[in-house]
């Protein structure tokens, strides 16, 4: 795993005002490690920053908690674990799927629909949270993993 | 009835040896498929909404346990694959787990805030089921010594939404070495330890092909090691569970009686199961076995309809 960076206070804030504008999320649950340029991943057990770097400097570390969101320019697009777990904050730029749609979005196949979004939206089926898309003027652009999607 | 391929000489006669009258209900049971068990993942749903949605599919649940009821039978009779291909499944909604399987993390009775050493992790399949139990709080440190076997962990820790654990590359041996140096010490921990995989020959047959009693013994020495090792950064008064999925009392009592020949300051915890499991044996072909190793639980398949399993609890005295 590339080197560790815990985002310290003012970094995660900034991811938070992301969030916020995007989809009214208000906290964080944990800490924020960042890996690369772009993933962010979210831990939430006891260990604090310094016990974390300690074992780092122990052992190799190839992962801290779980994969969430990661940082596209200016904004930022969360995984199906980073809708789920911060469903019940999202309150906008939700777009709401059939069972058709989710069909589909989980085949990992762009949806052609209108939305009059634009940007990231967060897929929802019924209770089910199923990541995000990016929302342009004719259709949704899918990024489910290969791995988590439904065979045809 | 399946076909399954013929099991050694060797591996019969011992297994003989060690179940006597029982042997032909054992031999019977291993002709039949393993039942489809999956535990629910409380992290994302529970298991009430779980086995609607399950229902919703046309998918006979059955929940064996009442005080378990994240442990889920699925009694269709499913296409091969149906279950990891669900969406239910992408989603992290449930693991496929074998029932025998989620018995060490049941008796670990991992608790929210505790710091928790899984030794040897990969798939996950019990990490996530730790996870479950302290709900994301505390830390678990998932130790795998394979990067290929890490991916895979990685994958399921993230499908299940596991957010208290740190991932670790290293030999088990070497790596709590190296954590007792820094003075890590852990609530508790588990040693799922790599074994001849005995107790798979329902899920797995070309088990029944790879047997030979030469890995029985190899991977008892390295047993021993990761065990000991692991006892070293155990703190006072914290439990440790020792499992493998295999039946060979080399990797098993005899690995149990080393370690409490070594240590003077631990012990052997009864464990309270849900599921029928029948004491460690004290006695091995020419060997003697320390008395207390009898409140070690073997599962055998044929007592529960499961895999087979051995399972024992270690507590470090103050």
């Amino acid at each position: 795993m590339n080197q560790l960076k815990i985002l310290n206070k003012n970094e995660k804030q900034e991811i938070l005002n992301k969030l916020n504008k995007q989809f009214g999320i208000n906290n964080i649950p944990g800490i924020i490690v960042k890996r690369g340029e772009e993933k962010l991943f979210l831990f939430s057990g006891n260990f604090n920053e310094k016990q974390i770097k300690n074992l780092e400097r122990t052992v190799p570390i190839e992962g801290v908690g779980v994969y969430f969101a990661k940082l596209v320019k200016e904004e930022i697009r969360l995984s199906i674990e980073g809708t789920q777990i911060l469903k019940d904050q999202i309150n906008q730029n939700i777009f709401e799927l059939n069972q058709e749609q989710t069909n589909q979005w989980m085949k990992g196949q762009e949806l052609n629909i209108k939305t009059g979004k634009k940007g990231f939206v967060v897929m929802k089926y019924k209770d089910n949270f199923l990541g995000c898309g990016k929302a342009s003027i004719e259709k949704i652009t899918n990024f489910i993993p290969k791995s988590r999607r439904l065979k045809n | 009835m399946r076909k399954i391929p013929e099991a050694k000489p060797l591996f019969i006669e011992r297994m003989k040896s060690l179940l006597g009258n029982d042997f032909n209900n054992y031999m019977e049971i291993l002709k039949s498929e393993p039942v489809r068990s999956i535990r629910t993942n409380t992290l994302k749903i529970t298991p009430e909404k779980l086995k609607e949605k399950l229902k919703n599919k046309s998918w006979i649940i059955k929940q064996p346990f009442k005080e378990y009821p994240e442990i889920m039978i699925v009694e269709n009779n499913l296409e091969p694959g149906e279950l990891g291909r669900a969406l239910e499944h992408l989603l992290g909604y449930y693991y496929i787990q074998e029932l025998a399987s989620m018995l060490p993390i049941i008796a670990l009775k991992p608790k929210p805030d505790e710091t928790i050493l899984d030794l040897c992790s990969s798939p996950g399949s019990k990490t996530t089921q730790m996870a479950s139990f302290m709900n994301n709080s505390g830390t678990i440190v998932a130790n795998e010594v394979s990067l290929g076997r890490i991916k895979i962990l990685a994958s399921n820790l993230e499908r299940c939404g596991v957010t208290n654990t740190i991932i670790t590359k290293k030999d088990g041996v070497v790596l709590c070495k190296k954590l007792k140096k820094e003075n890590f010490q852990f609530d508790k921990i588990l040693v799922d330890a790599p074994c001849s995989g005995e107790g798979t020959l329902r899920s797995t047959l070309k088990t029944y092909l790879m047997w030979n009693i030469k890995t029985v013994k190899s991977v008892s020495r390295i047993q021993k090691n990761l065990l000991s090792s692991a006892l070293d950064i155990l703190k006072p008064n914290g439990e440790l569970i020792y499992s493998t999925c295999t039946h060979s009392p080399e990797e098993n009592e005899e690995v149990i009686d080393f370690i409490m020949k070594k240590f003077n300051d631990i012990k052997i915890e009864k464990i309270s199961l849900p599921v029928k499991s029948r004491e460690g044996i004290t006695k091995w072909q020419d060997k003697e076995y320390l008395e207390e190793i009898k409140y070690a639980c073997r599962i055998y398949p044929q007592d529960n309809n499961t895999e087979g399993f051995f399972l024992v609890k270690i507590k470090k005295l103050k």
